[in-house]
């Protein structure tokens, strides 16, 4: 029996095995998912040992302030 | 055209000219990945030091070195077999002065935690070349998962440059399991299909 899987599970399968080319538009996909991350998650969650302040988060709000 | 494809070409232009100043000054490709190396070195001292924007500039400097001495052996036809190992090795060095810089920060302000974290992401930074080194000892080519050194790389200067470095040790960390889980994955369903065709 031939085995559907479905459209999440194709992503995050795809994602895990990660076969694509550098420069590919899924390569640029993943590269905003990790600055997202490394960008926008507070260092206090991750209890960063040397961050301090919003760092780049911080650099795009202050002026709206 | 992609977003990285295009940054990649935009840096390939100030690249270039130091590609062709190393060949016009017939400087051997392996002299290049021994200095890449020692910059490394120093930056990663800088690294342990925590002096992180410092690091980061060093660290292009260092793999300015690292990434022009491949195409200076071939504008100067020096590739050789004993090249590849020598910058293969070499580049292993540089991973690893990185990371062991990192952990010594970490150790000297008593985070534990995070020396566990630097320390496995290393682990598997070097599982991850060494699964493709052995990997292509049995099957053809074993180019899967995202975490390669290039990636690798650039995270330290990201994490350097904004001082986020705990976010790309998790990062490396997590994305460096997957590419090894990914190597050995393929290895496994290739070589089982090349026993099923001689068995068949």
């Amino acid at each position: 029996m031939k085995r559907v899987a479905t459209l999440p599970a194709r992503v995050l399968w795809n994602a895990f095995f990660w076969t694509y080319e550098r420069a590919s538009w899924q390569y640029d996909i993943m590269v905003l998912a990790i600055l997202a991350f490394v960008w926008l998650t507070p260092p206090d969650w991750l209890r960063d040992p040397t961050a301090s302040g919003m760092g780049p988060l911080g650099w795009l709000l202050d002026p709206l302030r | 055209m992609t977003v990285t494809g295009l940054i990649g070409r935009m840096c390939m232009f100030p690249l270039q000219a130091i590609i062709s100043a190393c060949v016009a000054l017939r400087i051997h490709p392996n002299v290049l990945t021994f200095v890449g190396v020692v910059i490394n070195v120093a930056a990663a001292w800088a690294l342990g030091l925590g002096h992180f924007v410092t690091a980061g500039f060093i660290m292009v400097v260092a793999n300015i070195f690292d990434f022009i001495d491949g195409k200076v052996a071939v504008e100067l036809k020096a590739v050789s077999a004993f090249g590849a190992f020598w910058d293969s090795v070499i580049d292993r060095f540089s991973d690893i002065a990185l990371f062991i810089g990192l952990i010594y920060l970490y150790s000297t302000l008593g985070r534990t935690d995070y020396v566990m974290v630097t320390a496995l992401a290393m682990m598997f930074a070097i599982m991850t070349s060494y699964t493709r080194a052995r990997a292509e000892s049995l099957i053809t080519k074993c180019k899967v998962g995202f975490m390669e050194r290039p990636e690798r790389i650039v995270l330290f200067m990201i994490g350097a440059f904004t001082n986020r470095m705990a976010a790309v040790m998790w990062v490396i960390l997590v994305l460096s399991i997957f590419t090894v889980a990914d190597r050995i994955i393929l290895t496994y369903r290739e070589l089982r299909e090349t026993e099923r065709k001689a068995v068949a």
